[in-house]
């Protein structure tokens, strides 16, 4: 098997360049253009201002004017200069006390998460301490002791807000050794200054800048709420203060709140306010993970509107057609293209493909479950003789589970850590059944697929993964669905749970009589437990048939490239092949047949036009121009040559 | 219990390392010239002539006995004074903290339910725009709101001037918390807003969530999957929230009048009445050390990975 690349919410991750997501962008720009406000004001105060800001300039309480925009306090200074005035305490120590609370942090960090050992227990212990402690609190007792001019209140401000920087940067200090790189360097002795300054420290850079916004955010807020209480630097102009006098003159009690109160309430308010947003965008910017969950959701998906052909005879389930498209920022992915899938009364049918050949997508599309942006575009899926896209959202839920069960990809996260395995599968069970007899039936499903009794009612934490895979089963079967889907049921598993759980499976879905549709990238486990086969390549199925047949002569030279890279245990011995190439950009397909640039035995037509699935007679179909004839059965794959013709 | 010893040491510290003699705290030298006598005298009678580690000994020793010394400033003992102080502080920050961390999680759960829809960006910007309004100014404007022009709630203290009894008195008192404890709500309601919003929508990326859908669960049920653990984050942020608002609660009171400990931190500081200042800080400070550690026995209830095997 070639290297299994991407998995399939890839596509979704944002193209590069435009790492926010357009509402963070937006935000963005709306904090940046507050902050210009605030700042711009603070520069040019003395420019803009008329009067000065600490000095009496006319009489007490005057409403506004000309002379005076927002009037004047309860000793004749001009309210609107002090407002101007007071944008620079606030900037400045906003700016100073988070950029000393960082550096502080930063260096704490380094230290912490470098030298280890006693640096760390001391250095974070300190950390707790400092994040404990009441922050205004401490800034008020501290001023009390120390002083309360300007200077010192910014330095005091930082004394208490340089932790939680420290605590963060730590984590992501200890994160970041982890990298392969880094690691490299300290194996090689470079020393630890050097690697920490060269190949750790600018990993920081966006958490530094995230965390340098925090805090310059309640550094104003701190500031402002001494200055409130009388308690800052008595011979600078703040807004704080400006509200203390307003309150303790009490202008809430007159007409003066709306010159008094209100401006300097709502310039920090403008000032806290945009650097939130811009941190909120810088967040953003520096983990973009967050920005994969804004903005999805909620479209409808169109119905088709005519009436499906009926089910064919004799089928569990038969999917006509069925195209799923992503459409995230970029290029739309063709993740399912057109897929003709049948699951036969009483028969296993298997699904193979590659990683990224779209066969989760499928099985994801059949219950109505495909992730944002992902949509199903085109096709029916015919169960129960209705077509599962025609039925709408609400009853395609009420068929999951309880007709069509699903047993998922990871085992290992697919339960909620936090309930016990007992209460997940009976709240399955309780879909169809009162509480009493769904919590008997869990508990003998459960004892059936091999997990004690003793153990019901444990955490999903406490068991190991073949275990867990087995509560998925319990809880896939618990309502005796109609068919089981099981993508990749045992991947993941060492080999000797792999042929338990196959066994396991393989017995109740017999002991039930459902059918099973089993995806899986192993094409000899597929071939152990299925009946009929289909083999999909970049979202496409490019054959099918019965099982034995389809092993023992494929048609379609995929088909043979992917057979001869399994070793076979029990036949003669023959060299292993691989396929050469690598598995195709589902953005950007051929214009022919998808799998024509990496075929041995391309034609001129192949790249010409795209081959459809051609009957071959006893079940069996092909989508190859070349299937009917001899070149893919004589097709000798040299892996030597494939590996020398063919670079990975 | 070492962020304890901590919080004990650094309150010891405070006065000490200030700049100038303890003196020059104890009688500010505006208050006029100290004679050297006198000076000696008071030096004595606070201990402060001993060497650092014996006063520490004796700080210590005073407090495990509950003495935390005199008021300067009325003489009274600090802990009598503290102790009425401290209920009303404790319903007014324990209040806020339970109505924001109940609004918070609900409306950030409901958020991020709803995540990149109007109703999800709208609740975002106005929670961020209400959390950059300092508490005092928020306080302000809702007692401008309230009690100045609509006359619903009484301008300040916590209990009624005049003598009135039985439900008639929690009726009032109930009026005068109403304002002090919406506006610390409204502060802390943020932190919690954004950490249940962005613990909700990280869950819902979560391969159980979406098995719980896939075995056929409602919305309704799948939601209550993803909350469950969701949660987590959500308290731990609520606990440490408590710090924060205990700090806000010394601004908000002052607004009202409210006669918690915030005030009587406020006061301490304009009266220069150190001992009782230093107490206040070890009480609140101890308040907030004691809700984290209420957290690290909460979360284990929450999480059965922490729960002892």
């Amino acid at each position: 098997m070639t290297t299994p690349a991407v998995l399939l919410p890839e596509p979704v991750e944002p193209a590069a360049g435009s790492r926010v997501s357009r509402p963070a962008r937006i935000l963005g720009m709306v904090g940046l253009a507050l902050l210009a406000l605030v700042v711009g004001g603070a520069l040019g105060a003395s420019v803009i201002a008329e009067h000065p800001p600490e000095r009496s300039v006319g009489s007490p309480f005057l409403s506004p004017s000309g002379e005076h925009w927002l009037g004047t306090d309860d000793i004749g200074r001009d309210l609107f200069a002090q407002l101007l005035h007071g944008a620079r305490v606030s900037v400045s120590v906003g700016l100073g006390a988070a950029v000393l609370a960082l550096l502080v942090g930063t260096v704490v960090a380094l230290l912490a998460g470098y030298r280890g050992g006693w640096w760390d227990v001391v250095l974070m212990r300190l950390v707790d301490l400092a994040l404990t402690l009441p922050l205004l609190v401490l800034v008020l007792v501290l001023t009390a002791f120390l002083g309360r001019s300007l200077p010192v209140i910014t330095l005091l401000i930082a004394g208490v807000l340089w932790a939680r920087p420290a605590r963060l940067l730590r984590s992501q200090v200890l994160k970041v050794r982890e990298l392969g790189h880094v690691a490299a360097a300290e194996a090689m002795g470079a020393s630890s200054t050097r690697v920490a300054l060269t190949h750790v420290l600018p990993r920081l850079v966006p958490l530094m800048s995230s965390q340098l916004v925090r805090a310059a955010t309640v550094a104003v807020v701190v500031q402002a709420g001494i200055a409130f209480l009388g308690l800052g630097d008595p011979d600078r102009v703040s807004w704080g203060t400006m509200l203390f006098f307003a309150n303790s003159s009490n202008a809430v009690l007159t007409e003066a709140w709306k010159w008094w109160v209100l401006p300097p309430g709502f310039a920090l308010g403008a000032l806290v306010l945009g650097l939130a947003l811009v941190s909120y965008c810088v967040e953003e910017w520096a983990e973009p993970r967050l920005a994969r969950n804004a903005g999805r959701r909620g479209r409808r998906r169109p119905r088709p509107t005519t009436e499906a052909e009926p089910q064919t005879e004799g089928t569990t389930l038969e999917v006509r057609h069925l195209s799923v498209r992503f459409e995230g920022g970029g290029r739309p992915v063709e993740a399912v293209r057109d897929v003709d899938l049948v699951v036969r009364r009483g028969r296993t049918m298997g699904l193979a493909g590659e990683s990224g050949s779209g066969k989760s997508t499928l099985s994801l599309a059949l219950v109505g479950l495909v992730p944002d942006p992902g949509r199903v575009v085109e096709g029916e899926v015919m169960f129960g003789g209705r077509d599962l896209r025609r039925i709408g959202r609400t009853s395609v839920a009420r068929v999951r589970g309880r007709e069509v069960a699903l047993v998922p990809q990871s085992a290992m996260n697919a339960l909620n850590p936090a309930r016990t395995i007992h209460r997940q599968v009976a709240e399955a069970a309780e879909l169809t059944c009162p509480a009493a007899e769904a919590r008997a039936r869990t508990g003998e499903l459960l004892e059936r697929v091999g997990i004690p009794a003793g153990r019901h009612h444990d955490y999903p934490h406490q068991f190991s993964g073949g275990m867990r895979q087995r509560v998925l089963i319990a809880m896939a079967l618990v309502n005796d669905p109609r068919l089981v889907i099981a993508d990749e049921p045992v991947t993941g598993l060492d080999v000797v749970n792999q042929v338990t759980i196959m066994e396991l499976l393989g017995g109740l879905v017999r002991e039930l009589d459902l059918d099973l549709l089993i995806i899986s990238h192993e094409l000899p486990l597929l071939a152990r437990w299925v009946d009929d086969l289909a083999i999909m390549y970049a979202g496409e199925v490019i054959e099918r048939g019965p099982v034995d047949q389809l092993i023992g002569d494929p048609r379609h030279p995929y088909t043979k490239l992917l057979l001869s890279s399994f070793p076979d245990l029990y036949g003669p011995r023959s060299r292993l092949g691989a396929v050469p190439g690598e598995p195709p950009d589902l953005s950007r397909l051929p214009a022919g047949c998808s799998f024509a640039p990496r075929c041995p035995c391309v034609g001129p037509e192949c790249t010409a036009s795209r081959p459809v699935l051609v009957e071959l007679g006893a079940g069996r179909a092909a989508a190859c121009f070349c299937a009917g004839d001899e070149r893919v059965a004589d097709l000798f794959v040299d892996p030597v040559a494939v590996a020398e013709g063919n670079p990975p | 219990m070492v962020v304890v010893a901590g919080a004990v040491l650094l309150n010891f510290a405070l006065p000490r390392l200030a700049p100038g003699g303890p003196v020059d705290y104890l009688v500010p030298p505006q208050a006029g010239s100290v004679s050297a006598e006198e000076r000696a005298e008071l030096l004595d009678r606070y201990g402060l002539d001993e060497s650092v580690p014996r006063q520490l000994v004796t700080y210590l020793g005073g407090l495990t006995r509950g003495d935390l010394g005199v008021s300067v400033r009325d003489g009274r003992p600090v802990r009598s004074v503290i102790a009425e102080r401290l209920g009303w502080s404790l319903l007014l920050v324990g209040g806020a903290v339970v109505l924001s961390a109940l609004v918070g999680t609900a409306l950030g759960f409901f958020a991020a339910w709803r995540r990149g829809s109007g109703v999800d960006l709208a609740s975002l910007v106005s929670v961020l725009f209400i959390d950059a309004l300092p508490a005092f100014f928020v306080g302000l404007l809702l007692l401008l709101v309230f009690s100045v022009r609509l006359d619903l709630f009484p301008l300040y203290g916590a209990v009624p001037a005049s003598e009135v009894g039985g439900a008639r008195f929690l009726v009032e008192v109930a009026r005068r918390l109403a304002l002090p404890l919406a506006t610390l709500t409204l502060t802390g309601l943020a932190s919690v807003f954004v950490v249940a919003r962005s613990a909700l929508l990280s869950e819902l990326d979560e391969d159980y969530v979406f098995m719980a859908r896939a075995k056929g669960l409602d919305e309704k049920g799948v939601r209550r999957h993803a909350q469950q653990n969701a949660l987590l984050p959500v308290s731990t942020a609520t606990f440490l929230g408590f710090s924060t608002l205990v700090g806000a609660a010394t601004v908000v009171e002052t607004v009202f009048s409210y006669p918690g400990l915030g005030t009587l931190a406020f006061q301490s500081v304009l009266s220069r009445d150190y001992p009782m200042l230093q107490a206040v800080f070890l009480v609140l400070a101890l308040i907030a050390i004691a809700a984290n550690f209420l957290n690290d026995l909460v979360y284990p209830r929450l999480d059965p990975r922490l729960r002892a095997q």
